[in-house]
């Protein structure tokens, strides 16, 4: 049962891409071609890729602080991120390579600060206050990340796209500059899934079935932030994403994290490009920044769960 | 919060004369600090217009109108946080954190952008801070307004209206973009003569309401079943006090746009300096003018000649102490 609707999801996406592309592409002109070859598969590939990145993020991050509310970019993940990132470009850097790598290192100290402030007492209990102080976290970075915009005019032309989140005009080799460290955050998700699983016990459980929490934490820490970083300097903050993929995966997985974690694998992708669709055709002929339809879409499923009466323990 | 002193207070009017200095002096400093800087004796010469023509015409023409902006939008802000603060025994529950200054500034960005409605700006935002209080506390449900659900219900709220504004402002020019933009990160550049008569006059009334339901006010902090014995009209109160709150922030968010934390911050410190047991709003309100010129004081002489909304001043300023307050080992209770 669960693997058939794991490979019905698998080929939401597919699916949606092949949708978009025959209703507009228009058949077999050159012209099409390139638009299809030079557009849109980069386009497809990258949301595939930040789709995945960000799900397993915010599922990782949601088994680690127990928390069905931690959200890369509700936690202020994406923001720390994106705000190493603007530094960046107003520094000068253009290259894939060194954006990736400084939006991976942005990310690493945002998941830093959130799970040190898990850690401060009373917080773990406490799911609301941590998102709470979250969002504080990225209003502060945001705030500081417009400041960099009004210090440098061209600088902010470039963020100001980017900072609201887009798969649009996006090269191959962004991409291929953010494979590697994705490929060894799914290693390292595949490897912590078990003990994660064990972790969402209590840490002692964890301890007695021989697993270290500790290094498990800086584990996950490390993949979320390969992941996060990864995806923000490919699309920019795409904020609720990561709520709204593990939400879905929970709903058909069930408690076990482990399969949650898996079932965000094609999940990820599949909600992500269809909000790039839905970002393609609701404002033509222009578009409607990426960042924007995940908003439109993931801000309803926190209120639906923050509304849901008890928050879903994990 | 034991009300135990019963006799006047006179460490609460030596608070009130201090600020009131307080506020006189940052207005004197942001009439005369700027690019053009004008001696305080000069300022005050010139605001009778009895100095040279330059001082006179950068103090008056240039810079009074922008100080009567900020003191207006941001003693209101106080004021409308404070009340929320007291009505949802959530010292968290501010406007700008529930959503409503984003939803406030969604729905001017509308009429400014004209997608399709002709309301002028301060009706708009007045209409979309309702709106917004309204989805807050129906979302709130039963559980109401104490919780830290409410909240995020809120910020759920905030970051709908935030893409609305988004959405907008990407399917207009990029002038009309670009113009709009410090509006949407607060800003007293924005403003328009109309609406800041329009909060003068809107703050004045709040204020004159306030004071005559300043004792039920100052019961509802007791348990409900004390204050009802006490003679409030909870439900009464409560929705005045809640109508006042979002007239204030729609009416101030046409103004200066959602000019972050300065509802949590200046009742927060009011609090503090004040008597306890009362709800502090004179000083809450001078205390919000003071932080909101203060704020766009530096804001504009930091990296002069470019300017820094206030927005970003305040968030940048505020967000650590909303952390702390937030990340403190053992929070004080915030009911």
């Amino acid at each position: 049962m669960l693997v058939t609707l794991a490979s019905l999801l698998y080929g939401a996406g597919p699916v949606s891409a092949g949708d978009a592309i025959r209703a507009l592409s228009g058949g077999g002109s050159s012209e099409a071609r390139f638009v299809i070859t030079e557009l849109r598969v980069p386009r497809t590939l990258i949301a595939l890729t930040a789709g995945l990145a960000l799900g397993l993020a915010g599922a990782l991050l949601q088994a680690l602080t127990r928390n069905p509310l931690a959200e890369p970019g509700l936690l202020g993940v994406s923001a720390g991120s994106g705000f190493a990132v603007a530094l960046a470009i107003l520094l000068g850097a253009t290259t894939a390579t060194l954006t990736t790598l400084v939006a991976q290192a942005g990310a690493l100290a945002g998941c830093a600060l959130v799970i040190a402030a898990t850690r401060v007492q009373g917080m773990g209990n406490d799911p609301i206050r941590l998102v709470l102080a979250g969002a504080t976290m990225s209003a502060l970075l945001l705030a500081l990340t417009s400041m960099l915009m009004l210090l440098d005019q061209r600088a902010a032309d470039e963020i100001r796209f980017w900072i609201t989140g887009s798969v649009a005009g996006k090269s191959l080799a962004m991409l291929e500059a953010t494979l590697p460290s994705i490929a060894v955050a799914l290693l390292l998700s595949a490897f912590v899934a078990r003990p994660l699983a064990a972790m969402a016990l209590g840490e002692k459980a964890a301890v007695g079935l021989g697993h270290h929490p500790g290094r498990i934490r800086f584990l996950v820490i490390i993949s979320v932030a390969l992941l996060v970083g990864a995806a923000t300097a490919l699309a920019g903050p795409l904020i609720f994403v990561g709520l709204v993929v593990p939400f879905i995966a929970r709903a058909f997985a069930g408690p076990d994290i482990r399969k949650t974690l898996w079932l965000c694998v094609p999940t990820g992708p599949a909600v992500v490009l269809a909000a790039d669709v839905v970002s393609r055709l609701i404002a033509r002929p222009s578009e409607m920044p990426l960042g924007v339809v995940t908003a439109l879409i993931g801000a309803p499923v926190l209120l639906i769960i923050v509304r849901a009466g008890r928050l879903p323990s994990l | 919060m034991t009300p135990h002193i019963i006799t006047p207070d006179k460490r609460n009017m030596a608070v009130h004369l201090a600020l009131a200095g307080l506020l006189l002096l940052v207005c004197i400093a942001a009439l005369s600090i700027g690019t053009v800087r004008i001696s305080p004796q000069d300022t005050l010469r010139a605001l009778t217009g009895s100095a040279d023509p330059m001082s006179n015409f950068v103090v008056r023409e240039l810079r009074l109108a922008r100080v009567v902006a900020g003191l207006l939008s941001g003693a209101a802000l106080a004021l409308a946080g404070c009340l929320m603060q007291t009505l949802a025994r959530n010292r968290l529950a501010t406007p700008g954190i529930i959503g409503i200054d984003n939803a406030a500034t969604a729905f001017a960005v509308a009429s400014v952008v004209g997608v399709g409605v002709s309301v002028a700006p301060p009706l708009m935002a007045l209409a979309g801070a309702a709106t917004a209080t309204a989805i807050a506390f129906g979302l709130a449900g039963v559980q109401g307004t104490r919780g830290y659900r409410f909240i995020v219900s809120g910020i759920g709220i905030g970051a709908i209206a935030g893409a609305v504004t988004q959405v907008m402002l990407s399917r207009v020019a990029i002038d009309a973009a670009n113009a709009a933009y410090p509006w949407t990160v607060g800003s007293l550049n924005a403003r328009a003569e109309q609406s800041v008569l329009l909060l003068g006059a809107g703050l004045a009334i709040a204020y004159l309401i306030l004071l005559n339901i300043r004792r039920p006010l100052n019961t509802l902090q007791l348990p409900d079943a004390t204050a009802i014995s006490l003679g409030t009209r909870i439900k009464t109160t409560r929705f005045l006090g809640l109508a006042l709150s979002v007239l204030l922030t729609g009416l101030a968010v046409a103004v200066c746009g959602p000019v972050g934390l300065i509802a949590l911050l200046a009742p927060e410190l009011a609090r503090s300096l004040c008597r306890p047991g009362r709800i502090p709003l004179t000083a809450s309100a001078l205390l919000g003018a003071i932080f909101m010129l203060t704020a766009d004081l530096l804001g504009r002489t930091l990296f002069a000649p470019l300017e820094v909304p206030v927005g970003i001043i305040t968030a940048i300023l505020g967000s650590p102490y909303l952390l702390w307050i937030l990340l403190r080992p053992s929070p004080r209770s915030l009911t």
